[in-house]
């Protein structure tokens, strides 16, 4: 992933202090204030700051009920998605700022990336910093990085890039991509089988805050396009991470995630989450790839050991 | 107890007993013999008896035909997979119901389908070791009285309302009950960890070694008709007690033919880009069932006037990793036969009899297949080459667990009995024993005639 990759030096972005969520009825109000205006087609700049919020914990309560959800052992340290979940409050409410260019109200989770360089404690206090960059044209609209990072003491421990969609929407001056195909999808073999029942979007959306009402309503699916509610990318790659295990990621791991066809709720999903180096490899931790598909694919991704 | 004196009780082993191999090196453990009932099928004659009733079938049979009613065995241990929460002391509470002495100490095992082996080899070690002078090992499942359960979220819900001291905490455990989660759940051969049941993850195995859908009928056929065999010659007669009426496994078919066998639809293996090639005939049906094994030293089988049919000699467990795909489920015996043989400076030649418990017939040959293939033996159990070639003549001679069915606990005993008695008959020569199980468990052993 790209988490080496410095930013070229610049003059520090303003730090704002957020110090409570954006509610839902904010959100909601906002998107739908957007789309009654029509909407901007246009995106204008990416505000040019940071969001802070200082101490960050984890609810050991929520912590069980969204490693059981999820397919993790419960335990006190920390996966990946879990602290994506702690950093998200924040990265919404970027995405909520009435300067934020894009509409936050139906917005693609295209990509995944995030890093653990540390395991992190359920009782460490962290500060979550949120900015985003690289507002890029899409072949389907435009598209931006929320970059979050969970630190302490200065630390950074965890740093996560979720690449968002917004359909539609244009980069002023910009010319749109090529229409890229993809390559073409060849199931790999199955390691296992999700069952997915039509009620972890609500479930999800209770362990990791995130209430997008395309995850637990027919009504606002359908008013995105789809026929059922959709699982929270976030979900299913979760999933992936703990079908790897810890004896696979080790302590300190990246973990990337591409999403394609969204899963519509309820769904059985073929997965394949195996060694980087196929069958053979040992038992230590090392690079795994994962899969889950239908009959398109789901979304594709690694878990690679940071040390 | 006081009133166990005037029973014959037998004491402890002496101390220059348990040392009699000498130099400290433990004695051997025998099976004595065996007992079972007929398997049924799943719904089928043992629908409404449970685990306890089947257990203490086989346990009563086998004190019947040993003469050990009144008497105090060293130990019993037993197990099933499918258990419910309440037989916690299962084992205790089937020999409390049996001819067995009260006073006789029983504990439950639980290694998924290899729990009937864990029995055996845990109590033959525990003789070795002059803790023990006899002892009955054992297994027992019903598909027809398996556990259901309520729904997690009901669950979570009704032990929160337990806990509830207020009338408002009570309501809010009760508000969080929907109507969806009234429906129970019952067990299935899924694997907890992959979603997949233990079909189609050997679906997967089957198409990756390329196992075609005749060979499969094939094994299939043999298991039938050797089984088959084997009653008419009255192989069983003192391996097995009647039970409810049924006198010979109820899957048992013996007119059952390829013709037959190529006409079922496959089961498993329907989401693969592969042919599905496994079907209800060459897949072993739930079943119920129990099984026992008598163990003991050479002393109190003299004593008690028995003839040992075979020496239990060694044993070896394997696990794969099958959650991300590197072996397949049930591969677990192509790992631990060979490092069996290897510590014991054996061969496949060296064995005059072979079980490989047939939870489907494709298990039976991708395991085969592993050992003759020179890729899989150098990269995956490190040989210098193909372990080799198990001679089909020698492999499951009386039928396995196609035919009889496969009650998960029950069938380690099953195999050990048949073996050790094949054992007998010949009176010389070593029998391998194989037994896959879920979590990629594997589990094999080593018997050697006892004369």
């Amino acid at each position: 992933m790209s988490g080496a990759q410095a930013r070229p030096a610049r003059a520090p972005r303003e730090t704002v202090e957020v110090t409570r969520p954006t509610s839902n009825a904010t959100l909601l109000a906002r998107g739908l204030a957007r789309a009654a205006t029509g909407g901007a087609k246009l995106a204008g700049a990416l505000p040019d700051v940071v969001l802070v919020r200082r101490g960050v914990q984890a609810d050991p309560a929520v912590l069980a009920a969204y490693l059981q959800l999820v397919g993790e052992e419960v335990r006190d340290v920390l996966p990946a998605g879990y602290l994506h979940t702690l950093a998200f409050p924040v990265s919404t409410a970027m995405l909520a700022r009435p300067d934020f260019p894009l509409p936050a109200l139906g917005m693609v989770h295209l990509a995944n990336r995030a890093e653990v360089r540390r395991p992190v404690g359920v009782d460490e206090v962290l500060d979550a910093r949120v900015h985003a960059e690289n507002l890029v044209p899409h072949r389907r609209g435009t598209a931006v990085d929320v970059v979050a990072e969970l630190a302490t003491d200065g630390e950074v421990v965890w740093r996560g890039v979720s690449t968002y969609l917004a359909r539609g929407v244009r980069v002023p001056g910009a010319d749109r991509p090529d229409d890229a195909r993809r390559p073409e999808w060849h199931a790999p073999e199955p390691t296992g089988l999700w069952r997915l029942g039509a009620d972890v979007g609500r479930r999800y959306a209770e362990v990791s805050g995130d209430h997008n009402p395309i995850h637990t309503s027919r009504v606002a699916a359908r008013a995105f396009g789809f026929a059922r509610p959709i699982a929270h990318g976030m979900f299913t790659a979760a999933k992936a991470l703990a079908d790897v295990g810890p004896a696979g990621r080790g302590d300190a791991y990246a973990w990337e995630v591409e999403f394609a066809t969204p899963v519509l709720l309820p769904a059985t999903v073929s997965v394949c989450v195996t060694p980087d180096d196929g069958p053979g490899a040992g038992d230590a931790a090392g690079a795994f790839t994962f899969a889950a598909w239908s009959r398109k694919p789901h979304l594709t991704g690694s878990v690679r050991p940071l040390r | 107890m006081a009133d166990t004196t005037d029973r014959p009780t037998r004491t402890r082993a002496p101390r220059a007993e348990a040392n009699d191999a000498g130099g400290g090196a433990p004695r051997r453990a025998v099976v004595v013999g065996g007992n079972r009932i007929p398997f049924a099928r799943a719904g089928g004659h043992y629908n409404h008896v449970n685990n306890r009733d089947l257990l203490v079938a086989a346990l009563d049979g086998l004190v019947a035909r040993y003469g050990l009613a009144g008497e105090r065995v060293g130990a019993v241990a037993a197990g099933a997979v499918l258990k419910h929460s309440k037989d916690f002391n299962l084992t205790r509470e089937a020999v409390l119901g049996s001819a067995l002495a009260h006073d006789t100490p029983a504990y439950d095992v639980q290694m998924a389908c290899a729990t009937g082996m864990e029995t055996i080899v845990g109590l033959a070690n525990k003789i070795r070791l002059g803790q023990l002078d006899s002892a009955i090992a054992g297994g027992v499942d019903s598909a027809s009285d398996a556990p259901i359960v309520v729904s997690e979220p009901l669950r979570r819900a009704l032990l929160d309302l337990n806990r509830a001291k207020t009338p408002q905490q009570k309501l809010k455990a009760l508000a969080r009950i929907r109507p969806g989660h009234l429906a129970p759940n019952a067990p299935t051969t899924g694997e907890p960890r992959t979603g997949l049941s233990m079909g189609e993850h050997q679906a997967i195995t089957t198409a990756a070694w390329g196992i075609t859908r005749e060979a499969q009928d094939e094994i299939a056929l043999a298991s039938h008709q050797r089984l088959a065999a084997a009653y008419d010659a009255g192989f069983f007669d003192d391996l097995m007690t009647p039970f409810r009426r049924l006198t010979r496994d109820a899957n048992l078919r013996a007119d059952t033919s390829m013709e037959k066998l190529a006409s079922l639809s496959p089961v498993f293996g329907k989401r693969l880009d592969a042919p599905a090639t496994m079907t209800a005939g060459n897949s072993t049906p739930l079943s119920d069932g129990a099984s026992t094994v008598l163990l003991a030293s050479d002393a109190w089988a003299a004593e008690h006037g028995l003839t040992p049919l075979a020496t239990v000699v060694d044993a070896e467990m394997a696990a794969v990793d099958f959650v991300h795909g590197r072996d397949g489920l049930l591969m677990a015996p192509a790992y631990a036969v060979p490092r069996l043989l290897a510590r014991n400076g054996l061969t496949l030649e060296d064995f005059d009899v072979i079980e490989i418990h047939e939870a489907f017939a494709s298990t039976v040959l991708t395991t085969l297949a592993a050992w003759e293939d020179d890729d899989f033996c150098r990269d995956r159990l490190g040989l210098p080459g193909p372990f080799g070639k198990v001679d089909r003549d020698r492999l499951n001679v009386h039928g396995s667990s196609l035919a009889a069915g496969h009650p998960f606990a029950a069938t380690g005993g099953r195999i050990v009995a048949t073996a050790s008695k094949l054992l007998a008959q010949r009176g010389s020569g070593r029998a391998l024993v194989s037994v896959c199980a879920a979590g990629g468990l594997g589990y094999a052993m080593i018997l050697e005639a006892a004369a």
